[in-house]
């Protein structure tokens, strides 16, 4: 009887154990997480302290370290090698997880951390060849050893600081998913700048516009589906010369019809993925100084995707923001220069339609042969399961990232093959170590040369007076339309075989206007010789930005954040008063009248109190979805829909195209119609959702922003945040995406900048540098930038110093 | 109160030292093993010394600039405040040391009886 209580007792206690020493589905191992001494009691503010001095082995001099009140660290080091080591150093003391996390997501490797769940993911993002890509890329970059130092620098920074790691001070989520960090490799640094291509490049609509065209005919998709939309104003202004001989891109493919239709938009990037950046004149400031003001538009998350950083050599001085996994800076500024990125849009990913012989899929046809696949097996580890092994081939013309089960009629099986400029070798580093030592437009477009992906509107400013905006990037020359559908890999037709020459890529500098702008418009009018894309995005905040710019003058730094924080809706401007003379007023209740009557007298600015601007936003999207929906409705999923400025010009022009009318219904709808039924279901849709008109319907309240953690873990993100703007709107703030970092740059000498991120240095949660900014930035506040021309600058009560010195 | 103090400092010195949780167990059982008469003392001492360490812990990181943290793990964890954040944490010591003396105890009552015999 002593015998089995004993062993009941003890048997107990040793699955206690086991219970609370490893997580239990997604609970953490509460034995370890809740121990004050080492879980998540420790992860307090006692981490923001600021040491005076540090002992940091590995450094080859002494670095010294200001940081300011908002936890910015601003790095003077003696050299190259010891600069980027204490940036690796410094950001892995705010960052360690998320640089880690973002890296094993770019890699195929979260399967490693969550279990099965994720071994799909890995496996899709693995076929996609981030990996390969980074790979191939590494091998480029140590061919250069200016970058292989810096690389190796900041990694040899990020070790130094794991090693200084106990189970107390590990990041809180290591403990919450119960793992421990592993050894920083100069490849997770590349794989992050593969994963940011991804994010940037990697939509795409080959398919649905393949499977549109099959159904709808060639002329449709020319219609609705057109590179140059209507009213944009072009990144290059329209009336720009080119002035030199234009290569010959070869025939266009001949229109192919995919027999392997497959649903490519599985965790595409977000499709707002864009940006806002413009360059002022020093003839339209009030200093007589240029400006420059950048505000990517990025999936908003905590931690922040920037970390903000000052880095200081006697050779560089540089401020902005930084990835947190990336050496140097990528936004900012320096002495002499300021750049800011928008997303190029132009097209960098081709999907290709591969037959292979046999189900073993090492061969596939090509030019009436058959020639073998590259087969990569990729291993997926698997926490608490075995490992994954997933074989998949690698074509000419790149990874085949999925594979049919069903063969063609003649027995061969297919393939999606998928050419992405990211696969190529590149060494985009050494481009952004070279923006961030440029001292004038001929240095600055020299680093950019090696700038291949992702491609990006690089505008620029600087101190001598110049400003300037460059279509940036490697891009295939293509013929018109090439890439807009899915093409065939039995041939050579669709391959990528020559370049857009860089000093042919579109660009302007110090144009009569006296501004460049970008908001991810076409980049070029139809003047412009090549064929570079069609996916751009409409036309509303590039305009925007153009009216603004062109009626300022004697501009200072409130005019450039007002603009940045600029809610003005164009596209209701344009819409609204035509949409509004459609309706029957006869047919609408009292309830409904009245919300018509506070549209007609709606202004058009989507601030956060608009209840209008939440009721249009949402009437419009019925109406697209009433026009297009069923017409879209192709092979069990609707397609692509037009853009926004296509559907209005459809509107403003045809009041009677067979499009209106909804097929679902009886009734034939002409436009009249189908306005006056999406706004009546609109309405009936928000009352039931939100209850009567009122103050759940402002724009802020029904939609406003949710700041998420990386792991969407509740608790740890800030949800509910009062906001406006939205698509197609220059603050263009969403429900989990918007302005990522805001910044405006005089380059005076010596500059002055102010900016802000929604969220904070910090990427600990207990810390209150983690969200420290979120309000400032809801409410369009900035913060002054503080570029010291050197470590004795006048330290002030805000300024406190580290000294980082090699105790060996 | 011996075993209370004993198990106290104990674990507290080895969890400052090295950091695991496990020590909640292997003090206790230690001293639950060489606990001769009193079961109330291997289970309840031993679980009361790391329910007062753990619970006192708690509060002192948490008054020591554990402010931020506390908050968002009581949304975390759907607790409904930082106080019962740190009774979760000393309650759960409590339960799993008590198990820990209390089997310590019984193998020893089990080992001694079984070498008497032989």
């Amino acid at each position: 009887m002593r015998l089995f209580k004993t062993i009941l007792t003890v048997g107990a206690l040793v699955l206690i154990f086991l219970l609370l020493n490893d997580n239990q589905g997604s609970i953490p191992p509460l034995g370890k997480f809740l121990n004050p001494f080492a879980g998540f009691w420790q992860n307090n503010a006692s981490l923001d302290q600021i040491d005076e001095v540090l002992d940091v082995p590995g450094l080859r001099s002494a670095v010294k370290v200001v940081w300011d009140e908002r936890q910015v660290p601003h790095i003077f080091a003696e050299n190259t090698y010891d600069v980027y080591f204490a940036q690796g150093f410094l950001t892995a003391r705010h960052r360690l997880w998320q640089m880690e996390f973002q890296t094993q997501v770019a890699a195929g490797r979260v399967s490693e951390i969550i279990g099965a769940k994720a071994v799909e993911f890995d496996r899709r993002q693995r076929r996609r060849g981030l990996l390969m890509a980074a790979e191939k890329t590494i091998n480029n970059m140590n061919e250069d050893s200016q970058t292989q130092l810096i690389l190796q620098a900041y990694a040899n920074g990020v070790n130094t600081w794991i090693e200084t790691l106990t189970p107390a001070t590990l990041p809180l989520e290591y403990k919450l998913l119960n793992y421990q960090p592993e050894t920083w490799t100069t490849l997770k640094t590349v794989l992050l700048l593969k994963f940011m291509a991804w994010d940037l490049t990697g939509r795409n609509s080959e398919m649905d516009l393949s499977i549109i065209r099959s159904a709808l005919g060639a002329q449709f998709v020319k219609r609705f589906y057109p590179a140059d939309t209507p009213w944009t104003d072009p990144v290059i202004p329209a009336a720009k010369p080119w002035r030199f001989d234009p290569l010959t891109p070869g025939t266009p493919p001949p229109a192919f019809e995919p027999q392997f239709i497959r649903d490519l938009a599985t965790d595409q990037p977000d499709r707002d993925n864009g940006s806002n950046n413009w360059a002022v004149a020093g003839k339209k400031t009030e200093t007589g100084l240029p400006i420059l003001s950048n505000d990517p538009h990025l999936g908003l998350k905590l931690p922040s995707i920037w970390y903000e950083v000052q880095l200081h050599t006697p050779q560089m001085n540089v401020y902005g923001v930084s990835l947190p996994g990336a050496p140097a800076v990528v936004i900012g500024f320096n002495r002499d220069v300021a750049w800011g990125l928008t997303n190029a849009g132009s097209d960098v990913l081709d999907w290709f339609e591969v037959e292979f012989k046999d189900k073993s899929y090492t061969e596939y046809q090509y030019q009436d042969t058959w020639i073998p696949a590259d087969m990569r097996v990729e291993e997926i580890q698997v926490r608490g399961a075995p490992a994954v092994l997933d074989t998949f081939p690698v074509t000419r013309f790149g990874p085949v990232v999925t594979i049919g089960e069903q063969a063609l009629d003649n027995g061969h099986p297919v393939g999606l093959a998928m050419r992405w400029i990211a696969h190529e070798p590149s060494n985009e580093m050494a481009a952004i170590r070279g923006l961030n030592l440029a001292t004038d437009m001929a240095s600055f477009f020299k680093a950019l040369d090696q700038f291949q992906a992702p491609g990006q509107n690089f505008a620029f400013a600087a101190r001598d007076g110049d400003i300037a905006i460059r279509h940036n990037g490697k891009f295939p020359l293509r013929a018109e339309d090439q890439g807009k559908f899915v093409q065939s890999g039995r041939d050579t037709t669709g391959e990528w075989r020559q370049w857009i020459p860089q000093e042919q890529l579109p660009v302007i500098s110090n144009p009569w206007r006296g501004f460049v702008s970008s908001a991810n418009q076409n980049p070029v009018a139809k003047s412009y010789p090549y064929y570079m894309g069609w996916e751009y995005d409409d036309y509303e905040r590039g305009s925007r930005i153009n009216d603004r710019l062109a009626a300022m003058d004697q501009i200072g730094f409130k005019d450039m954040e007002d603009l940045q924080m600029d809610t003005f809706n164009k596209q209701a401007e344009l819409m609204l008063p035509f949409l509004l003379k459609q309706l029957d007023h006869q047919a609408l209740s009292p309830d409904q009248l009245q919300i018509v009557t506070e549209l007609e007298h709606w202004d058009h600015w989507s601030k956060a109190h608009s209840k209008p601007a939440w009721v249009y936003k949402q009437w419009w999207l019925k109406l697209e979805t009433a026009i297009w929906a069923d017409d879209l409705d192709l092979l069990g999923a609707v397609r692509k829909m037009p853009s926004r400025s296509v559907t209005a010009q459809l509107l403003l022009q045809e009041p009677s195209v067979a499009y209106y009318d909804d097929q679902q219904t009886p009734a034939v709808e002409d436009r009249q119609a189908i306005i006056n039924r999406s706004l009546v279901e609109t309405i009936t849709d928000l009352e039931q959702k939100l209850g009567p008109y009122g103050a759940a319907w402002e724009l802020g309240r029904a939609r406003g922003t949710d700041i998420n953690h990386l792991l969407s873990v509740k608790g740890l993100g800030r949800p509910g945040l009062m906001t406006g703007g939205g698509s197609g709107i220059v603050n263009a703030c969403k429900q989990n995406h918007g302005p990522s970092w805001r910044m405006v740059v005089e380059l005076g000498d010596p500059p002055r900048a102010r900016g802000i991120f929604p969220g904070g240095q910090s990427g600990n949660p207990g810390s209150s540098y983690y969200d420290n900014a979120v309000d400032d930035w809801v409410a369009g506040n900035y913060y002054d930038l503080n570029f010291l021309m050197s470590v004795d600058s006048v330290m002030d009560s805000t300024l406190t110093l580290t000294t980082l010195r090699n105790s060996q | 109160m011996i075993t209370i103090f004993l198990t106290l400092i104990l674990v507290f010195v080895l969890q400052l030292l090295f950091y695991s949780w496990w020590w909640i167990i292997l003090v206790p059982l230690l001293l639950g093993f060489m606990e001769k008469d009193s079961v109330a003392r291997a289970a309840l001492g031993t679980g009361l010394g790391v329910f007062i360490l753990w619970t006192g812990m708690g509060l002192y990181q948490w008054i020591q600039g554990g402010q931020v943290i506390v908050r968002r793990i009581t949304e975390v964890m759907g607790v409904g405040s930082g106080g019962m954040l740190v009774l979760i944490t000393g309650v759960l010591g409590l339960l799993v040391a008590a198990l820990a003396g209390y089997a310590g105890f019984s193998l020893r009552k089990l080992l001694i009886k079984e070498y008497q015999i032989s």
